[in-house]
């Protein structure tokens, strides 16, 4: 058994009167990747929300990283710098150019200089391949372009767990595969990694293990081969027929 | 009873002296106290949205309480109700020294102050809330998210409605004249005494005012060109 | 920059159109055919022209118009007419009279040279001089004790004028309205208060504590207040200017005189002689 990052022990949030998230257990190990999914209003996108705390739990315990984060007093500045985030709506800071974009939080939380933070940002710019987009400001990129942007303003952090929340349903269908090529390079990696897409393609691909919801609840787990051939549920069964033959 | 107009007035004598330095005095009383309003309007108004109540509440009761209450009566209030709560040696120092001007300069700006904070507020509203996620997620502290990218998006989309609040300000440093600030309007009525020639003194008081409005529209319009965002922001989340 | 001068040129426009129609009529046909005559006086000026506890506007400037002024025009009009009061401050007090918004000032104007290139003034009906108001023991006794201090002054006021000139070493502070000269003199942001010498003693009697109060210094300046009209209508001028002297030869005048600034009033203010002699001496003969 590898380390444990991310543990969801009874796990319950609820949004006013609505209960969002029931009764979760889920563990996901260091390198792992894993791919949530489900029909929407399942909880899904919650349940990555409350990784890094944009969500608070009321009821289990949710530790990440060694940090429960029910916990009062939990710094969650410190945790979020080890674990990124990236967004359907990409959420680039528009008064800021593509660098200062990603180099903001190595300055301002991590202390870089601003020579070390920018050859980190360059560097990073060529990893998701638009290093020439570095002195552009975000209106002036592709959506494609744009989350390419966000995961690298991400990965400045050097974070250990990255989280996307459906990062390709806002984009035209030509610009998203050059996002999931970069999150399966990524994954190659060794990244540690919770995403929540419909791209059944890049689960089957690069997920170690999917993991599936409905109403508030992890309803089936299995590695992707299994998933795909023979989920055990009738509810991941219509999920799978109706998003496999559109 | 056909009044004759004598325009010479404006120009003959002390006027010219005179409006000059009224015109010094609304600057100097409308920048500071500019100074004070958007430093209030940006602290109050992104207290207004934040996500911990005791914040809001105290931010809401500022702009509440200050916008409610006539401007007049806080040129009274800050003349003369609070230099008794001060120790007498200040308190003489003050009255030797422009006290009047300070007390204006004060009230103008803790009233538009709480009136600017409306104006941020809705900047700040208007930006979409995963903006603010975005920050945090990537470890910034509420109040650097703030003060990093909240704030300077929201002085961006508000140039425009600042400006008109800012010519308010303008305008309504002549309620300073009340506790004696000798500032444009005053040096019109003071014109006004010496020649009894009340058309043409208000006429030359309009036309400064309304040659300071034009400056001040213009400058912030090149300022809103300088500082837009390429694209705008209209992506929601 | 030229757009803006087209809109202040279009601005004037209305101004220049608007004050030739007004010279149309006069005065007194105006008032025979509204059927009322407008004064512009005080709400805070006593006991010229004040609010007093009983919520009723009146004042010595009052009665005079009431009891001399408007008996007199309603005989050349052959009319009864009705009197309207209009607050008027010292820099409205023209211009209210200019837009014809007011027909007559009967407060506490000072008929001076240079206010006459722009009304005409009706006889003197009442003459005072500026003085300064202090708390009882203050340093400053006269104008000659003044420098260095803080004055104020109301604005628009002759006053005001003369002190900037005489002694420009005085801090002079002018506020628009009396109560916030006075609070400002209570609260010590001034040293001294100055106003004419009536308005001071009317001032110091309606304080809270009217003996903490002392009216100092020898007149420096000459006040002769007048009622202020339009310019070039004599017609009016001279019914305004019949009914003053009807009241001061009959001798209401002093009666009024009594009421307002008798030993019993709340203002004493005695008449001298030499006072009383110039007031005689303006009634011409009919």
């Amino acid at each position: 058994m590898t380390d444990t990052v991310i543990e969801f022990r009874d796990v319950n949030k609820w949004f006013g009167n609505i209960h969002v998230l029931r009764d979760i257990n889920l563990a996901v190990e260091m390198g792992e990747v894993v791919v949530v999914c489900g029909p929407s209003g399942s909880g899904k996108s919650t349940l990555i929300r409350c990784v890094n705390a944009l969500e608070p739990i009321q009821g289990g315990e949710l530790v990440v990283l060694g940090e429960s984060l029910t916990k009062p007093g939990v710094n969650l500045p410190a945790l979020r710098t080890r674990v990124g985030m990236v967004f359907q709506s990409f959420n680039l800071f528009p008064h800021m150019t593509v660098l200062e974009n990603i180099m903001l939080a190595p300055v301002k939380v991590r202390g870089l200089s601003a020579a070390e933070a920018s050859r980190v940002a360059r560097a990073l710019l060529e990893r998701v391949r638009i290093p020439d987009k570095a002195e552009n400001y975000p209106a002036n990129l592709s959506g494609g372009q744009q989350q390419r942007v966000a995961i690298a303003r991400a990965l400045a952090m050097q974070p250990k767990i990255m989280l996307f929340d459906e990062p390709t349903s806002a984009l035209d269908p030509e610009m998203i595969n050059e996002v999931l090529d970069v999150m399966t390079d990524l994954a190659r990696d060794g990244m540690t990694m919770m995403v929540v897409t419909h791209e059944m393609g890049f689960a089957r691909r690069v997920a170690h293990r999917i993991v599936f919801m409905d109403a508030g609840q992890v309803v089936e787990e299995a590695p992707p081969d299994l998933f795909f051939a023979a989920a055990k549920s009738d509810r991941a069964r219509e999920f799978l027929s109706k998003i496999l033959t559109h | 009873m056909n009044y004759q107009f004598n325009w010479s007035v404006l120009w003959s004598g002390q006027s010219g002296g005179w409006l000059l330095r009224g015109l010094g005095t609304t600057l100097a009383l409308s920048g500071l106290a500019w100074l004070v309003a958007v430093a209030l309007g940006i602290v109050s108004g992104a207290m207004r949205t934040v996500p911990w109540k005791p914040l809001r509440v105290v931010a809401t009761f500022y702009v509440e309480f200050f916008r409610n209450v006539p401007l007049l009566v806080w040129m009274f209030f800050w003349y003369f109700g609070v230099p008794p709560l001060l120790p007498l040696a200040i308190r003489e120092w003050l009255f030797d020294h422009g006290a009047e001007f300070w007390a204006g300069m004060f009230a103008l700006g803790v009233y538009h102050g709480a009136r600017m904070s409306e104006v941020i507020r809705s900047g700040i509203q208007s930006i979409p809330k995963t903006q603010f996620e975005a920050a945090v997620a990537i470890g910034l502290t509420t109040f650097q998210a703030y003060r990093l990218v909240i704030v300077p998006i929201a002085l961006r989309l508000i140039v425009p409605p600042a400006t008109s609040e800012s010519l308010n300000l303008l305008k309504n440093s002549s309620v300073a004249l009340t506790i004696s600030v000798a500032e444009l309007t005053f040096q019109t009525r003071q014109i006004e005494t010496y020649t009894a020639r009340a058309i043409e003194a208000l006429t030359a008081g309009t036309v400064i005012y309304l040659g300071l409005c034009v400056g001040i529209a213009t400058i912030m319009a090149h300022v809103e060109r300088r500082f837009a965002i390429p694209g705008l922001i209209a992506r929601g989340g | 920059m030229r757009r803006i001068l087209a809109g202040l040129l279009t601005l004037g426009l209305p101004l220049s159109v608007v004050s030739p129609a007004l010279a149309q009529q006069s005065t007194l046909e105006k008032i025979g055919q509204s059927g009322v005559l407008t004064i512009g006086t005080r709400t805070a000026s006593p006991p010229f022209a004040f609010v007093n506890k009983q919520n009723e506007w009146v004042g010595f400037s009052i009665d005079l118009v009431e009891q001399g002024v408007k008996p007199a025009i309603e005989r050349k009009l052959g009319k009864p007419i009705k009197l309207e009061k209009k607050e008027s401050t010292p820099p409205t007090r023209i211009p209210l009279l200019s837009s014809n918004a007011v027909d007559l000032i009967a407060g506490t104007m000072t008929d001076t040279r240079t206010r006459r290139e722009s009304v005409d003034f009706s006889l003197t009906f009442f003459v005072t001089g500026a003085q300064f108001l202090v708390k009882k023991g203050s340093p400053i006794k006269s104008i000659d004790s003044i420098a260095g201090k803080r004055v104020a002054a109301q604005q628009g006021s002759t006053n005001a004028r003369i002190i900037r000139e005489r002694v420009p070493t005085a801090k002079l502070q002018e506020f628009p309205d009396q109560p916030a000269a006075f609070q400002a003199l209570v609260q010590g942001q001034v040293d001294a208060y100055t106003n004419d010498g009536i308005q001071l003693y009317g001032l110091k009697a309606k304080a809270p504590k009217p003996d903490d109060w002392v009216v100092v210094g020898d007149f420096f300046s000459y006040e002769p207040y007048g009622m202020a009209m339009r310019k070039n209508d004599s017609d009016f001028r001279h019914a305004v200017n019949v009914g003053l002297m009807e009241l001061i030869e009959s001798g209401k005048y002093f009666e009024l005189y009594d009421k307002w600034f008798g030993p019993k009033s709340e203002t004493p203010y005695p008449l001298t002689a030499e006072n009383k002699r110039f007031l005689i001496m303006q009634v011409v003969p009919k």
